[in-house]
């Protein structure tokens, strides 16, 4: 399972390189989201706030590419004929679909580069990470936390041909419900216990409690949790919406 | 007459295609899901940061959807026909170039239009907005000619799905891009020159332009320059786009392209 696992990110790393329509969001997305933060916020000419919108721009932007990006990777094996046999394979399903949502959310972590990069050189917002090592940790657990709440949602897509429009209709209430650009504090009281059961929102939350020099670790762990308590979720869900669609007979309908 | 017939026969049909593909109780809730939520992640993010009002980002992301399925319905219609492989098959007809495509996109036009229509309502609803029922006709002619010159610009991407094969990336690009340089999501005061520049001569600024000053109370007379100006830039994109449909539909056959996927 381990070189299934492993050989699976290998391969969808190099697919999501020979894709131009994903590398092209990879590199457009996190400065758009990132510059209209910038303009917005520029407002309250803070520049610690400035370096927060960097980071939520740069999980928004990972959560995106995992999120379309799988469901395109299901989608695109729909259409290739080998989902069926992915399906078929003696591998857990989730196996196999883990290392698409890990590689995208791999491919998303560029983000933190460019946006804190668009923000430094476009924008003149200084740039000081207050504890590098977590910060370094910050960035797997956040990769993980992604990939993980996309193998969740993935596991939906297995049911529906129309996995790529679903996928992209998810992305920004999961952007508003973890507060990735937007504070909490401004949006309906209800949206907050949904944010701490949401992995993305530690994930970020480690980020930036790393740069600006607070108190990252309970936030990583708290995204290491979750992604864990989210594998068994999605091991589950997968199961049943597998075993609903062989029974459908929907997996070869494109 | 053949014109209308192409147009309307091949647009329902293609229309009832996607229902073979997508159940409609699926299709619908999910399209409405994202305008609704980017409204109000905008709205919200403009709250956080204090600027400007929640009318200003409704009526800018309502908009933004409008734009988008315009520009996409167009730009997918000929990519649509190259992934089911009957792409040459329509081509091979005599059939009017712009009926045929222009058939395709109309019905995700008109969808476009309906769910930005009800993502402005949800979005008023959710923040608490109220605009006049007066007003409210008034930004349905910006809407439509905001849609017309953005369905133009989509016809040109639709053109170039003709030489490339992934039409998505410049339409996703272009659409991302929009969410600045329209002043959809930021005051076009706050960006640079040339970005202001650049936003006053696409799809999409001055219908939105048009739309806020409509929403605070002006007449059409008011906004007559605006809708002028949308009208004009939609009217040479769509010269544009139904030149590059010619040339690259020749240079396909020319090239035996038209099938590379």
């Amino acid at each position: 399972m381990t070189r299934a696992f492993l050989g699976g990110v290998r391969i969808h790393l190099i697919q999501f390189t020979k894709n131009w329509f994903d590398v092209s969001a990879v590199l457009l997305w996190p400065i758009l989201y990132a510059s209209i933060a910038y303009y917005l916020l520029d407002a309250q000419n803070d520049p610690e706030l400035l370096v927060a919108a960097s980071l939520g721009a740069a999980v928004m932007c990972m959560w995106s590419v995992v999120v379309i990006g799988s469901a395109g990777a299901l989608e695109q094996q729909r259409w290739l004929g080998t989902l069926e046999l992915l399906v078929a394979a003696p591998v857990p399903f989730a196996v196999t679909l883990a290392p698409v949502t890990i590689a995208s959310g791999i491919v998303g972590a560029y983000s933190i580069a460019a946006t804190l990069a668009w923000g430094t050189f476009g924008f003149g917002i200084p740039l000081a990470v207050e504890q590098p090592l977590a910060f370094a940790l910050a960035i797997p657990a956040c990769v993980l936390a992604v990939g993980m709440l996309g193998l969740i949602t993935a596991s939906t897509f297995v049911l529906y041909r129309a996995a790529f429009s679903l996928g992209v209709a998810m992305q920004y209430p999961v952007w508003i419900a973890t507060g990735l650009l937007v504070p909490l504090s401004v949006l309906p009281g209800w949206i907050g216990p949904v944010s701490w059961v949401l992995a993305p929102t530690w994930g970020f939350l480690a980020l930036r409690e790393a740069t600006v020099g607070g108190t990252p670790w309970p936030d990583l762990g708290m995204a290491l949790l979750l992604s864990a308590v989210y594998l068994v979720v999605a091991t589950v869900c997968l199961r049943g919406f597998e075993h609903l669609a062989r029974a459908r007979a929907t997996i070869r309908l494109t | 007459m053949s014109f209308l017939r192409v147009l309307v026969i091949g647009g329902i049909t293609s229309y009832r295609a996607l229902f073979g593909w997508i159940s409609p109780w699926v299709f619908f809730p999910m399209v409405i899901t994202f305008p609704v939520f980017e409204i109000l992640f905008f709205a919200y993010l403009g709250r956080a940061a204090g600027v400007e009002s929640d009318e200003f980002f409704l009526i800018g992301n309502a908009f933004m959807a409008i734009a988008v399925t315009g520009m996409f319905g167009m730009g997918h219609s000929v990519a649509g026909e190259r992934r089911s492989q009957t792409l040459a098959s329509i081509l091979a007809t005599p059939a009017n170039r712009l009926a045929l495509f222009l058939g395709r996109a109309l019905p995700a036009v008109i969808t476009g239009a309906v769910v930005a229509a009800i993502a402005f309502g949800v979005g008023a609803a959710v923040l608490g907005v109220e605009v006049g029922r007066e007003e409210l006709a008034l930004i349905g002619v910006a809407v439509l000619v905001t849609s017309f010159a953005c369905t133009a610009l989509g016809l040109c991407l639709g053109a170039l799905g003709l030489r490339g094969r992934n039409v998505s990336l410049f339409a996703d690009m272009i659409a991302g891009s929009m969410l600045i340089v329209s002043g959809a999501n930021v005051p076009l005061e706050q960006l640079p020159e040339w970005i202001q520049k650049l936003s006053s001569v696409i799809p999409l600024t001055h219908g939105i332009a048009a739309a806020r000053e409509l929403a605070a109370g002006a007449s059409l007379g008011d906004v007559s320059d605006l809708l002028a100006a949308e009208l004009a830039i939609g009217a040479v994109f769509l010269v544009v786009g139904l030149a590059l449909l010619r040339v690259f539909e020749w240079d396909g056959r020319r090239s035996a392209t038209l099938e590379t996927s």
